[in-house]
C-alpha cells in the first residue's frame, strides 16, 4: 500500500511536470551553481564555489532538504556571459534545478536572470553582482521577484551618507571618487540623493588607481567652493587624495566610503585632519553568527574566510535551502515566495552551521517561525531582493577609528523612503 | 518539451547566431584573405545599435527609441556597416598580419567606448529590459524559444543562400582572385581595393546582424560581452569548420561552440562533486586540445574549401 502511494505520488509529480520531491527516503534534489572558476575572475571563483559547497555540506548532514539529499552542481562560466548563459540552460533545463547561485559579475548574472532564469520560473541568489541596473529591472517587474543578492548595494550607503551629510548643514560639496564600477556607481548615487536634499555638488571627479598624486583631481574639485568632500576610494590613494586636498587649503570636512574605514588611512593622513569626518560601514561584519562561519569555514579548509565573496556565497545557498524546507517542496517559485519568511519576522534565530539547520529543520517542521540571521549577519531582503543591511557611522577620535553611530534596518530604510519621494 | 530538447533548441539559437558571423568573417578570410582580428567589434555596434534603437526610454540615457525589433536590427547593421566603411578606408592597405593588429586595436577600442560612454551604453552596466520581439504571443518560453529559433535559422539559411550565390557569380570568382594574386587580378583590370573594401563592409553588416539578433534573444547588452575572446572563438569556429566554404562555417559555428559548452556538460557530470572547482580547468584544456586534435587531422577543417573552376572550362 505505501508503495502505490509512492509511486502515485511519483505519477502525479511527473504528469504536473514539476519537480517536487515527496517526503520519500532516497530522493535528490540539484542546486546549480554558476562562477567564474578560469577567467577574470579566477581568482576569487573556486573559493566562492567552496563556500557555496559549505553551506550544501552542512545542511546534508543536518539531515538534507526535506529528507532529500541535496547535489551542489558547479559550472564555470569562463567570466564570458555566453558561457554562463548556456551553463546556467543547462542547470534549468537538464539537471532541473529550482534555484540557481550566482555569478559573480553582474554582465554575467543578467544575462543569465532575463534569458534563463526568470522565463523558466527559477530563482536567482547572487553573491556578488553589484549593479544597480538589477534593482532597475526589479523595480520594472522584469525580475518577477525571482532575483535577490546577498550582498548590500550602493543604494542605501548613499542614502544615508546623503542624509547625514545634509543634516550637518553642508551646502556644497564636491565628490571625487575611484574610476570603478563600484566609485562610479556610489558616487552617482551619492549625488542624485544629496541634490535631492537641496545641496549643490560643485563637481564629481573621477580618478585612477594606484598614481602618485591626484593634484589635478583635486584641483578640479575645489573649483566652486565645496564645503565638504566626499571620497568614495580605497585606503592608499584615499590618503593621497585627503593629504593633497588639505594641503591645498580645502575645507577639512570629509564625507567617507565603507572602504576608508581603515587605520593606515587614518595613520597617513593624520587624525588632527579627520576631527570633522565622518564615513560609513556594514555594521554587520562582526557577530555570533559570523563567527559560527568563519570557525565553520576554518574547520573544513583549515584556514581564516578572507576574501570576497565566501560569506555572501554561503549565505545565498543557506537561505535557498531554508526556503526550501520551508516550503516543502523544492521549486523555484517556492523558494522565491518562502525567502524572506525565514530571514525577516520575529521567529526563533538560526546561525550557519550543521547545528543551526537542524535546528531550523525541527523548527520548520513544527510550524514555528525561523529568521536565518547569516554569515553576514542579519540579511532583510527588499521588494527588489536587494538586502538592506544595518550600517555603522565611523569617525576618528583621539588618533582611533570610532564608531559614532549605528544605523539599523528601519532607520536605513526611512532614509531612501524620505530621499525617494 | 523534455529538459534536453529545450536546451538543444537554446544552444543552436546561440550557435546559429554565430554562424552568421562566422559565414561573416569567412566571406572576409575564406573567400578574400583579409584577416579580420577584430570581429567581436562589429558584432558589439550591431548588438549596441540594436539595443539602443528597441530599448525603453530611460531618463539618463541617450537612446531607447522603442523602435520595432527589425527597424532596429537594420539600424544596428547600418551602423556596423558605417563602422566598417570608416575602418576599411583606414586600414584595408594593410596586409595580413598588419591588418589583424589594427583591427584587433578598433574591437578593443569599441568595447572600451562602450564601457564607458555611460550615456548611450549605459557604461559598465550594460543596457536592461530591453523587449524580445513577439515575446508576449507566446505562452511559454520554450515555445517562444522554437519561435527564436525558426526565426534565427531562416535569417541563417537566407544569409547562407545569398552568399551561396555571390560566390559563385562572377564578383565571388574575383574575391579569390584578390586573395590568391592579387598583382595577377589587377593586371586583368579588377580594382582590388574596391574588392577588399566591398567585402569588408558586407562581412561586417553580417557581423553586425547576428548581434543583433544576440540581443534580442538574451534581452541585456553589456561590455562584458564583447571581449576579444569571442574573436577567437568565432575564428576557431570557421577554422575547424573550413574555412572558405560557407556549410564549413556553419558546421564550425555548431560544433565549435558545441564543443564549448556542452564539454562543461559532461564534466559537471562525470567528475566527482569533490572536484567540481576543477572542472573548469579541465574544461578550457579539452576545449584546447579537441580544436589541436581536429587541425591535426583535418588540416583544411571539417569541410575544406571545394575547388572552384569555371564550369565553361571543364
Amino acid at each position: 500500500m505505501k508503495h502505490l502511494l509512492a509511486s502515485g505520488a511519483v505519477g502525479v509529480g511527473l504528469l504536473i511536470g514539476s519537480s517536487t520531491m515527496a517526503s520519500a527516503q532516497s530522493c535528490e534534489i540539484s542546486i546549480g551553481s554558476v562562477l567564474s572558476i578560469t577567467g577574470s575572475m579566477a581568482a576569487i571563483g573556486s573559493a566562492i564555489g567552496d563556500a557555496g559547497k559549505l553551506a550544501v555540506d552542512h545542511f546534508n548532514e543536518a539531515g538534507g532538504v526535506n529528507d532529500c539529499s541535496v547535489k551542489y552542481i558547479l559550472r564555470d562560466d569562463q567570466g564570458s556571459p555566453n558561457v554562463g548563459v548556456d551553463a546556467a540552460k543547462t542547470l534549468v533545463e537538464i539537471e532541473k534545478v529550482p534555484v540557481l547561485l550566482g555569478a559573480i559579475q553582474s554582465g554575467v548574472s543578467l544575462p543569465i536572470l532575463t534569458s534563463v532564469t526568470v522565463p523558466a520560473k527559477v530563482t536567482q541568489i547572487s553573491c556578488c553582482s553589484s549593479a544597480p541596473s538589477f534593482t532597475t529591472l526589479a523595480a520594472e517587474g522584469g525580475t518577477q521577484g525571482y532575483w535577490f543578492r546577498t550582498l548590500p548595494t550602493d543604494r542605501p550607503q548613499a542614502a544615508v551618507l546623503a542624509k547625514i551629510a545634509a543634516e550637518r548643514g553642508y551646502k556644497k560639496i564636491a565628490i571625487i571618487h575611484v574610476n570603478s564600477d563600484y566609485g562610479v556607481s556610489l558616487a552617482g548615487r551619492f549625488k542624485q540623493d544629496i541634490e535631492k536634499l537641496g545641496v549643490t555638488v560643485t563637481n564629481m571627479v573621477a580618478y585612477n588607481q594606484e598614481q602618485a598624486s591626484y593634484r589635478a583631481e583635486v584641483n578640479a574639485a575645489l573649483q566652486g567652493e565645496p564645503e565638504a568632500l566626499f571620497l568614495v576610494a580605497f585606503p592608499a590613494d584615499g590618503a593621497t587624495v585627503t593629504r593633497e586636498w588639505i594641503s591645498f587649503g580645502g575645507p577639512q570636512k570629509f564625507v567617507f566610503s565603507n572602504a576608508l574605514r581603515a587605520d593606515e588611512f587614518v595613520e597617513s593622513v593624520g587624525a588632527e585632519y579627520l576631527a570633522d569626518a565622518f564615513g560609513i560601514d556594514n555594521a554587520q561584519v562582526e557577530g555570533e553568527s559570523v563567527d559560527a562561519f568563519n570557525k565553520a569555514w576554518e574547520a573544513a579548509f583549515g584556514s581564516a574566510p578572507n576574501g570576497p565573496g565566501l560569506h555572501t556565497m554561503y549565505d545565498a545557498a543557506a537561505v535557498a535551502l531554508l526556503a526550501m524546507e520551508q516550503a516543502g517542496e523544492a521549486t523555484g517559485t517556492a523558494i522565491r515566495d518562502n525567502i524572506r519568511k525565514i530571514t525577516s519576522g520575529d521567529g526563533e534565530v538560526i546561525y550557519p552551521g550543521v547545528e543551526g539547520f537542524k535546528k531550523a529543520k525541527q523548527l520548520i517542521s513544527e510550524g514555528k517561525a525561523i529568521r536565518y540571521v547569516g554569515a553576514t549577519g542579519p540579511l532583510e531582503f527588499d521588494q527588489n531582493g536587494d538586502v538592506t543591511g544595518p550600517y555603522l557611522i565611523w569617525g576618528v577620535k583621539d588618533g582611533e577609528l570610532v564608531t559614532l553611530d549605528k544605523w539599523d534596518n528601519q532607520r536605513v530604510s526611512a532614509a531612501i523612503g524620505e530621499i525617494d519621494n | 518539451m523534455s529538459g534536453f530538447a529545450a536546451y538543444l533548441v537554446f544552444f543552436l539559437i546561440v550557435a546559429l547566431t554565430y554562424s552568421i558571423v562566422t559565414m561573416g568573417l569567412n566571406l572576409q578570410w575564406g573567400y578574400t584573405g583579409l584577416f579580420n582580428a577584430g570581429v567581436v567589434g562589429f558584432f558589439a555596434i550591431g548588438a549596441y545599435g540594436t539595443a539602443v534603437l528597441v530599448g525603453p526610454d530611460r531618463a539618463q540615457l541617450i537612446g531607447g527609441f522603442g523602435l520595432p525589433f527589425p527597424v532596429a536590427v537594420i539600424g544596428g547593421m547600418v551602423l556596423a556597416a558605417l563602422a566598417a566603411l570608416i575602418v576599411g578606408l583606414a586600414t584595408l592597405r594593410l596586409r595580413e598580419e598588419y591588418l589583424a593588429i589594427a583591427t584587433f586595436g578598433i574591437a578593443i577600442s569599441i568595447q572600451l567606448v562602450a564601457l564607458n560612454f555611460e550615456a548611450l551604453t549605459g557604461g559598465a552596466q550594460g543596457l536592461v529590459g530591453l523587449p524580445r520581439p513577439l515575446f508576449e504571443l507566446f505562452g511559454s518560453p520554450g515555445a517562444y524559444n522554437m519561435f527564436y529559433l525558426c526565426f534565427v535559422a531562416v535569417i541563417a539559411i537566407l544569409v547562407y543562400v545569398a552568399l551561396e550565390v555571390a560566390v559563385r557569380s562572377p564578383w565571388g570568382r574575383m574575391l579569390k582572385a584578390v586573395r590568391e594574386d592579387e598583382t595577377a587580378a589587377r593586371s586583368l583590370g579588377k580594382n582590388p581595393a574596391a574588392i577588399r573594401l566591398q567585402v569588408f563592409v558586407l562581412g561586417c553588416t553580417l557581423m553586425g546582424l547576428a548581434g543583433g539578433l544576440y540581443v534580442g534573444f538574451i534581452g541585456y547588452v553589456s561590455p562584458l560581452d564583447f571581449l576579444p575572446i569571442l574573436t577567437f572563438q568565432i575564428w576557431a569556429m570557421l577554422i575547424v569548420g573550413g574555412s572558405g566554404n560557407n556549410l564549413g562555417a556553419i558546421v564550425g559555428a555548431v560544433g565549435v561552440w558545441g564543443l564549448w559548452t556542452m564539454s562543461g556538460l559532461g564534466i559537471s557530470r562525470l567528475l566527482p562533486v569533490a572536484y567540481q572547482s576543477q572542472g573548469g580547468a579541465i574544461q578550457v584544456i579539452l576545449i584546447g586540445l579537441l580544436i589541436v586534435l581536429t587541425l591535426i587531422f583535418r588540416p583544411r577543417g571539417l569541410i575544406g574549401e571545394t575547388e572552384a573552376v569555371s564550369r565553361h572550362t571543364r
